[in-house]
């Protein structure tokens, strides 16, 4: 809350009472040794007694306008957290359940919207989406903010039963802590996969750790890692936020998400619904790259999202031990100038660390990648419409992946996605919401290839893995996809999910799926 | 004396170790490696020299006819030369020379890059084809003492044998001291880092000279057949190579090293010219009847034949002077029939091939790898397709898996007991077992067995980029023609 607004605190009256009392004794001890001036001392007595009763009287008046203004002002942290909790006015169950995808850089401080908005500026810093429990002020944990979300998948391909999982993807949990009304820290950690130990596939990883610093009204800067402003997904990943049991492809095999670097920027907004946010970040590290795996790095679509094959995905660091000879630079714009409307585009790019050339061999030049999207949101009634364009590029590769011909792998030049999606809300009865929706999706994370025509794929069956009699075919980096299927909402903050997915190229790959969502 | 560079003599094998694995010589006093002013080149440290000669020595072997260099050919990238071998696919050895080896002498070429033994993540790396030397210097010491090697008694006779043999004795003491030689196992264990020393500093042991290092360069051309072969090595549906043989770097080194040094059961066929295969063999030599020390380990009492190399879990232990050794395996039955993948540089120089020499050209290799599941052999296919229309389309002419008395082998993978089939790997391209999917075709033809053998050709060492017609490569290298395949369809 602000601060500009507290009522006069209680000890300090506390004080005044009693530097009066201190004053009313001392004049009594003063009297006592006067007697000889005694009508005359008795005469100040009075005075002083009546304006000490006349003080007295003030005090309690503002005694009790105090006792006033603090059950008003609880009166109102009431109402407020009210509105915050699941379950709350319909007014902001709205802003998360029917506009599940805030503009990317609603998190600037000073931001209009965030203004007229009852949720503190705090939560929205750290997870516009979500509710953010912070502790009472005053106690030792003043400050701190604790939020979290999670989901849940069961997938079907629907051609091979075998391949069907289930799997806890992500546990996160967020902690933030609010140093004053211009700083701020945010954190937030997840377990992939329920497990992360050496013998298991899950992973334990920090996804945001940044501080905040309010510069000027519209202005902050912000560094450490944090998350990319790319697309709708990316900074607002959370299960309620997004239609489809899992992200998007465009959203993962294009734009990494959930991409996060590491770095500084500043990010600030307008009065007109104009926001902006440029930073200097770390890249992409091609070394990683593998030309050579024996088997497919995805069978089912569960895997094609989750094997970290996609160019980006394959190559981003994480800020774990970052390489960061070289810095790449991003700029994102947007606009939510005009209700129910919002479009936004982003570009990055900067000189990756480029694949080791042999030895003795002429080194290639700048290996740089760049990406870029734009993106468009439009929510007229009970219709929520979007669509997105993502494209990467990466230099100078022509060398490289001549040196490993017959690679089911190289590494592409080019590479792009977009998708359209109409969701429309069917039914909704108190905090119930049920949104069918159909999306209409297309991805090619190798469209342009330099020194080789493409990925040297072998034709008919191969083994999918060192498992006896594990075979199929190896599967293409490139589909179109269709996906329809219905998010509901048992509170704006728990989503059941269903979907069906139909992959033109890839047809193994087509599924059904269920899925819980939660973030609180 | 008897250091080097002050290092402590337990702690040399690490030292060589990371020498090697960094392939880069730190300058450490009068003993160590310099530049040669005069030459830009690194000149060889005295450990280096002092295991050159050691290397080419034959008066230090009990039968004053074999060295280091007998078995590990330079000109056959430091594998066996077969001319020699009195038509063994091992080596023969001993006091009278009259002992044979149980495996086929492997390539000490880029052997110093070999990391040390690790069952962290599966067996990898160590030295000798079954791992149970932890370094370089730890391996070249045995020899000295095997029986059917070099066949000295003990460190005591080699250290004796050391001293009459001037020219090695002086550059041994010039790096190492002669108070050393009071203690024989202190000298053995400076023997073997002077041997790695040699193995590790010496050019010619890594020259990266190849066809193929050349054209990663930009300074060399392969030709169509010779590219086609790299993309089928590297095509994971077809050759499928460079699972085990990565064309890549692989922190090993910034060169490809074609081995990720892991181990592998590939079923390969009994070789039945080893002796130990045949006890009582006639000696190629004398014609008696041959003596074989191999003693039988973790064979099943009710297996085909009463002896097999089964590689990591026996028939020999890991050394009990080396307390790096990999740890004793012979009871982890799992591993049994595993052997060190090898590099396969210079590979066109060390036929025959595989740990125990059944094959005598890559054009057998290759189209083994390719065939090893299809009905070329009806004890690997409990279910055959019989040939003809409607069935199999590749015909058998022959089989890589016979019996003693030449005759088709029932049994499948016939060098190994039935009892370990289960460790042979079936679960990767170029094998194509009764349950593959795609059916009973090998994943290469004929052709591109060709070009994949022609490709493999370019990993010979000794390229010259300025005068590219001299590269002097083995006969089953020149330009190769497509032969006919075992289960090639019939032509009508």
């Amino acid at each position: 809350m602000s601060t500009s607004c507290k009522p006069v605190p209680v000890r300090m009256l506390r004080v005044a009472a009693i530097l009066a009392a201190a004053a009313s004794s001392v004049g009594g001890i003063a009297a006592a040794a006067e007697p000889a001036h005694k009508s005359t001392a008795q005469r100040q007595i009075d005075a002083l007694t009546q304006q000490l009763k006349e003080v007295q009287s003030q005090l309690r008046e503002l005694v009790e306008q105090n006792r006033q203004l603090l059950q008003k002002e609880q009166k109102l942290e009431e109402e407020v957290a009210k509105v915050s909790q699941p379950g709350g006015s319909s007014a902001v169950a709205g802003t998360t359940a029917t506009n599940p995808v805030p503009p990317a850089n609603s998190v600037l401080p000073g931001n209009p919207a965030l203004t007229a908005n009852p949720v503190p500026p705090a939560s929205a810093y750290a997870n516009p989406g979500a509710t953010v429990a912070t502790a009472e002020s005053g106690s030792l944990l003043g400050g701190v903010k604790l939020w979290g979300y999670g989901e849940i998948y069961y997938t079907h391909p629907t051609h091979d039963n075998t391949r069907s999982q289930a799997d806890l993807a992500r546990a996160v949990f967020g902690i933030g802590y609010t140093f004053n009304s211009r700083t701020e820290f945010n954190s937030e950690f997840e377990v992939e996969h329920a497990v992360a130990s050496a013998d298991d596939r899950g992973e334990f990883e920090v996804e945001q750790f940044y501080v905040d610093r309010q510069l000027y009204n519209s202005v902050a800067l912000r560094a450490g890692l944090f998350l990319m402003p790319f697309g709708f997904l990316n900074e607002h990943h959370e299960p309620t936020n997004f239609y489809g049991v899992q992200r998007n492809f465009v959203e993962t095999l294009i734009i990494p998400s959930t991409w996060r670097e590491g770095g500084l920027n500043l990010h600030g907004d307008t009065s007109f619904g104009f926001a902006w946010n440029a930073g200097v970040t770390t890249g992409f590290d091609l070394s990683k790259w593998g030309f050579a795996p024996e088997f497919p790095p995805y069978t089912t679509a569960l895997d094609l999202e989750n094997s970290g094959a996609a160019p980006l995905q394959a190559t981003h660091q994480e800020l774990a031990l970052a390489n960061a000879e070289h810095l790449s630079q991003y700029l994102a714009l947007g606009y939510y100038g005009i209700p129910g409307l919002s479009i936004g585009a982003a570009i990055s790019t900067g000189d990756a660390v480029k694949v080791p050339a042999p030895p003795n061999a002429p080194l290639p030049g700048n290996q740089r990648v760049t990406l870029w999207e734009g993106h468009a949101r439009w929510t007229p009634g009970k219709f929520d419409l979007a669509a997105i364009y993502a494209r990467g590029t990466i230099s100078n590769l022509a060398a490289t992946n001549a040196s490993n011909p017959g690679s089911p792998n190289p590494i592409p030049s080019e590479f792009y996605g977009y998708y359209l999606q109409g969701a429309y809300t069917l039914w909704e009865h108190e905090d119930y919401r049920l949104t069918p929706f159909a999306r209409w999706e297309y991805y090619n994370m190798g469209s342009r290839y330099e020194g080789t025509t493409g990925p040297v794929l072998p034709a008919g069956d191969v083994p999918l893995s060192s498992s006896p009699g594990d075979y199929g075919t190896w599967p293409v980096n490139r589909d179109r996809v269709w996906t329809f299927g219905a998010n509901f909402y048992l509170t704006p903050h728990v989503v059941l999910k269903a979907d069906y997915q139909w992959f033109k190229l890839n047809s193994d790959f087509t599924r059904f799926d269920l899925g819980l969502g939660v973030s609180f | 004396m008897g250091s080097i560079c002050g290092v402590s003599r337990s702690r040399r094998w690490l030292v060589l170790t990371v020498v090697a694995s960094a392939s880069v010589l730190t300058a450490c006093g009068d003993e160590s490696s310099s530049p040669d002013p005069a030459s830009g080149e690194t000149s060889p440290s005295a450990a280096a020299v002092a295991g050159k000669a050691l290397f080419f020595d034959k008066s230090l072997s009990a039968s004053g006819a074999q060295s280091c260099g007998t078995c590990h050919v330079p000109s056959h990238a430091f594998a066996a030369d077969p001319a020699t071998e009195h038509g063994l696919p091992v080596p023969l050895g001993g006091p009278n020379m009259d002992q044979t080896g149980f495996r086929n002498t492997p390539s000490l070429m880029y052997a110093s890059f070999t990391p040390p033994f690790s069952l962290s993540d599966g067996p990898v790396g160590g030295f000798f084809r079954d791992g149970r030397a932890s370094s370089l210097a730890v391996q070249a010491q045995q020899p000295f003492t095997t029986p059917f090697e070099m066949a000295n008694k003990d460190a005591t006779e080699v250290i004796s044998r050391l001293r009459s043999s001037p020219a090695t004795f002086q550059a041994f003491i010039a790096a190492y001291g002669e108070g050393v030689l009071a203690d024989p196992r202190a000298a053995m264990e400076d023997i073997g880092l002077a041997l790695a020393a040699f193995e590790t500093e010496d050019a010619s042991f890594h020259p990266f000279t190849s066809k193929f290092d050349y054209w990663l360069q930009g300074r060399a051309q392969l030709t169509a057949q010779e590219q086609n072969g790299l993309v089928l090595f590297n095509n994971p549906g077809k050759g499928n190579c460079t699972a085990c043989h990565p064309s890549q770097a692989q922190g090993f080194n910034s060169h490809a090293l074609f081995t990720d040094f892991t181990y592998d059961n590939v079923g390969i066929p009994r070789n039945w010219s080893i002796p130990a295969n045949t006890p009582g063999a006639p000696s190629p030599i004398s014609g008696a009847p041959l003596v074989t020390t191999m003693a039988p380990v973790n064979v099943p009492a009710d297996a085909e034949y009463t002896y097999y190399d089964l590689g990591l879990c026996g028939p020999l232990l890991p050394s009990t002077d080396d307390a790096h050794a990999r740890p004793d395996l012979s009871a982890t039955t799992t591993l049994c029939g595993l052997f060190k993948v090898p590099t396969l540089r210079n590979i066109a120089l060390t036929a025959p091939y595989f740990h125990n020499g059944v094959f005598n050209n890559l054009h057998q290799v290759v189209q083994w790898y390719v065939t090893r599941d299809v009905n070329n052999n009806a004890g690997n296919n409990p279910n055959p397709v019989p040939a003809g229309p409607g069935g199999n389309p590749y015909m058998l002419v022959g089989s890589f898996y016979t019996a003693a008395d030449g005759t088709p082998d029932l049994y499948q993978y016939n060098d190994l007991p039935v009892a370990y089939d289960a460790n042979v790997n079936v679960g990767e391209v170029p094998y194509t077992p009764p349950t593959f999917g795609g059916g009973q075709a090998p994943t290469l033809t004929s052709a591109e067995i060709d070009d994949l053998v022609a490709f493999l050709c370019t990993l010979t060492d000794g390229f010259d980029p300025v005068n590219p017609s001299a590269y002097n490569v083995p006969a089953q290298c020149q330009p190769v023609m497509a032969q006919p395949m075992m289960g090639q369809p019939i032509s009508n």
